[in-house]
């Protein structure tokens, strides 16, 4: 098995389903406001409005909007999107944590009609959730999209290496 | 996962499915979270999904189950199109 194969193997065994009472690993906002029609959108100075969450997903060519932070995560998904960009190298990225501003989490929503986090986005378009980018990473088009970006992907040097090998 | 037929909301979520979707040739609909409504696993794969990136299926099937997703805790989307 290819390294890249089998890193992502692991992806596929987690279980991401609820465990624990009272510690919500993903995703969905169950109990949060979501209608699209209002909240999260009160005028260029919040946090959440279109305005905000723009200049955020234009900050960085690779953005993840998040719960917990890269060095901890604190959902299986958002896990799982860390993970699957280390794999491929990319180490600097800008990742916000929604669970820290209230006004981000459901403004990032709106800004996208995506009711789950994490979000990825790529060169300031929204690329998907988790499962998208699982995807992307098992059928080689996150390597074709890092590399627009002008990054160029780990596990390309990786499968080199097994080349020559 | 015990033998027993799909759960109620296992049904309820595929029944919108099936709404919203009339050409989906097969959908699947599983519950992750053991039972406890939280989770959902949705498999689909329909004729409307062709031509379209991953992520406008995924908005599509979002769209569809935008109450019911108000009551879950996460949910996971695979979609596709029928082999043509």
């Amino acid at each position: 098995m290819s390294g890249a194969l089998r890193a992502a193997w692991w992806l596929r065994g987690t279980r991401w389903g609820c465990v624990g009472a009272g510690r919500r690993l993903s995703c969905a906002a169950a109990g949060e406001a979501k209608d699209s029609g209002s909240g999260g959108d009160g005028g260029g100075g919040s946090s959440g409005s279109r305005e905000a969450v723009e200049r955020l997903v234009r900050a960085h060519p690779v953005v993840v909007f998040m719960k917990g932070s890269p060095a901890q995560p604190l959902c299986g998904f958002s896990n799982a999107v860390v993970q699957i960009l280390r794999l491929h190298g990319v180490s600097d990225f800008r990742a916000h944590d929604v669970l820290q501003d209230a006004e981000l989490r459901q403004g990032i929503k709106n800004y996208s009609n995506w009711p789950t986090i994490p979000q990825v986005y790529l060169n300031g378009e929204f690329v998907g959730g988790c499962d998208i980018l699982l995807q992307m990473h098992q059928n080689g088009d996150l390597v074709e999209e890092l590399k627009k970006l002008g990054i160029r992907s780990a596990l390309l040097d990786a499968e080199k290496d097994q080349e020559k090998k | 996962r015990p033998l027993c037929s799909q759960s109620d909301g296992e049904a309820r979520v595929a029944r919108v499915l099936r709404q919203s979707f009339p050409r989906a040739s097969a959908i699947r609909v599983v519950d992750i979270s053991g039972g406890c409504g939280a989770m959902y696993e949705i498999h689909i794969e329909s004729e409307e999904f062709r031509e379209k990136r991953t992520v406008q299926q995924h908005q599509m099937v979002n769209q569809a189950l935008s109450e019911e997703i108000k009551a879950m805790h996460g949910l996971r989307i695979f979609t596709s199109t029928p082999k043509a």
